[in-house]
């Protein structure tokens, strides 16, 4: 329990010597992000392919808040929550009712419709160019723009949101959703409203999505069209997969991952994504747990054998 | 007095009707048995029971009051529990946890849902706990689901339903597919449920159902043919019919 914990605060504190503090802070918001999604891919078995959905749409409507009328970064990061838990309703309400392949695809069709309203309204997206601008303003009188403070602020906040989701799964709620997952017929049966249950996962993924977009933007100082493709969705997926999406840190670790990856080698080599393909095929074929499991495999292998 | 009823309910997929225009009633406290040959709707009756889908029509009494359409998890919290006859348990769960999420589904409160730690209900905890003993499993409360043995996962399947705590508990067949020795092991822990429990149970082997039950129902093709106490069941030439017709003919 513990050292997850420890090593976590450890990363936390050698990264920025490692990256520039941009891809450091990225590292962290884009784990509150699989947070969200582990929720529901790990603990409740759904695979929402339209994650950025609730991303973008709170990266949008609090970096315009924040652009046009100057709302604190405060309120901002709360009317992202706000947004992303009220998409992820609307999205999750539509989606509950269908099972398997029908339900991913409906995630995907919405995330895409989200994205084309995006691209369509240039007046506030910017559409393709992306929305500019969105400052990163001052907090309780802490000045945001140095790269370090605002490292340190997101990383609280992922410090926060990792404590919240423990909570979460560690709760009655977590057991639910997890027997959901493993028996939707018996968990009906037992007396809870499934698709009810499963909404609830979507509003939680959402928020934990909105706050992580808000993050994004403000790191950022745009919201990039992309950030309400299914380039995020996937990457969100793919990144918590990686990872292992049977355990609470598997995003954290996915992310971490995929961020430093994508970033170191994308300078390097061009066709780096081929490098992450590969690791997802070996995944998706060997490792069911991604690396959470190798690291439990291996420890067992290595450290605990007498 | 009758504790749960059904007046002429039916039920048709397409142009097949599995149940037809059965009336039912079940004495509280007493074991009620429904038999009949493979395909005669008893699962399906139990299906209506417990609102995993509504009846074509007809309806459904439980405690005097309508429960006709209610969904399936609003059922659990009035009261009603089933097995299955195809084991329907959580694989990934530890024994005990399979019986804790049923237990706190019709727990007393659901405060704390959200933030508070699942070990933090004792009354859903010693539910569960009490369940797993009732069936004999509480040494093995820590193991998981998916690894223990067919038999043993048949006495889980009975586990889950007690932990809701039930005032009426629907068994369908506990005793599918076990072996003569489990058969008898089963047998005793229905026999020790009788009295505690409304049951309704549904059963293919005859002397179990013919020791074990104060009255007895026997379905076929969908219909009711014959109903009474153990003794009437076995002279009613309807029901040798029904069940030795194929091979006697
Ligand atoms: N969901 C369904 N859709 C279509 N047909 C169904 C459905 N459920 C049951 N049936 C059909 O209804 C009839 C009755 O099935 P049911 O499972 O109730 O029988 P049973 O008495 O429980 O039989 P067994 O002793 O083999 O368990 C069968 O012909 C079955 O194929
Ligand atoms: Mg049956």
């Amino acid at each position: 329990m513990k050292r997850p914990f420890i090593l976590i605060m450890v990363a936390i504190f050698l990264l920025p010597l490692a990256v520039r503090p941009a891809i450091a802070s990225e590292i962290w918001i884009f784990a509150i992000f699989g947070l969200g999604l582990n929720l529901l891919l790990g603990y409740t078995g759904l695979l929402s392919f339209g994650q950025s959905t609730f991303f973008g749409s709170a990266a949008y409507v609090a970096g315009w808040l924040m652009k046009i009328h100057g709302v604190n970064a405060f309120l901002a990061l709360g009317i992202g929550v706000g947004v992303g838990a009220a998409s992820a309703a609307v999205v999750g309400y539509l989606c509950v009712q269908r099972s398997g392949l029908y339900f991913i695809m409906l995630t995907f069709a919405l995330n895409q419709l989200f994205y084309f309203t995006a691209y369509q309204w240039t007046s506030v997206t910017g559409g393709e160019d992306g929305m500019p601008g969105v400052p990163r303003p001052a907090l309780l009188g802490i000045d945001f723009k140095d790269p370090l403070i605002y490292y340190a602020f997101v990383s609280l906040l992922f410090l926060f949101c990792l404590w919240l989701m423990k909570r979460i799964v560690e709760s009655p709620l977590g057991k639910i959703l997890q027997a959901i997952r493993e028996n939707e017929v018996r968990a009906e049966a037992v007396g809870y409203n499934v698709p009810r249950f499963k909404l609830l996962a979507f509003v939680i993924g959402g928020a934990f999505s909105g706050l992580a977009g808000v993050l994004y933007a403000m790191l950022f100082g745009i919201v990039p069209l992309e950030a309400i493709s299914f380039v995020f969705s996937g990457n969100v997926v793919f990144a918590t997969l990686i990872g292992g999406s049977g355990s609470l840190y598997g995003p954290v670790i996915g992310s971490f991952v995929f961020i430093w990856l994508s970033e170191s080698m994308s300078t390097v080599w061009a066709r780096w994504p081929l490098l992450l393909g590969m690791a997802f095929v070996i995944v998706v074929l060997f490792l069911r747990g991604g690396v959470v499991e190798a690291w439990h495999k291996l420890s067992l292998k290595f450290f605990l054998r007498k | 007095m009758k504790i749960l009823e059904t007046r002429k309910i039916t039920k048709s997929f397409g142009a097949l009707t599995a149940v037809n225009g059965v009336s039912l009633a079940i004495e509280a406290g007493s074991l009620h048995s429904i038999i009949g040959p493979n395909g005669a709707g008893k699962t399906t009756l139990f299906n209506l029971l417990t609102g995993t889908f509504p009846p074509t029509s007809g309806s459904i009494i439980f405690d005097q009051k309508e429960i006709t359409g209610t969904p399936a998890n609003r059922i659990a919290h009035l009261g009603l529990a089933r097995s299955y006859q195809r084991t329907t348990v959580f694989p990934a769960f530890s024994l005990f946890d399979n019986a804790w999420v049923a237990a706190f589904a019709t727990g007393k409160s659901w405060n704390g849902l959200m933030w508070k730690p699942s070990g933090g209900f004792p009354e859903a905890s010693e539910r569960a706990r009490q369940a797993l003993h009732d069936v004999g499993l509480e040494g093995k409360s820590t193991q998981l689901a998916r690894e223990i043995s067919h038999g043993e996962q048949r006495q889980l399947e009975l586990a889950i339903a007690l932990a809701a705590a039930p005032r009426v508990l629907l068994l369908d067949e506990p005793a599918a597919g076990l072996s003569p020795d489990e058969t008898r092991k089963m047998v005793a822990l229905v026999r020790a449920l009788k009295g505690r429990y409304t049951i309704v149970l549904i059963e293919h082997k005859m002397d179990i159902i013919m020791s074990v039950s104060d009255r007895i129902s026997v379905m076929h093709f969908g219909s009711l043919i014959a109903e009474g106490t153990p003794g009437e069941i076995q002279k009613n030439p309807e029901v040798r019919r029904a069940y030795l017709g194929g091979v006697a003919a």
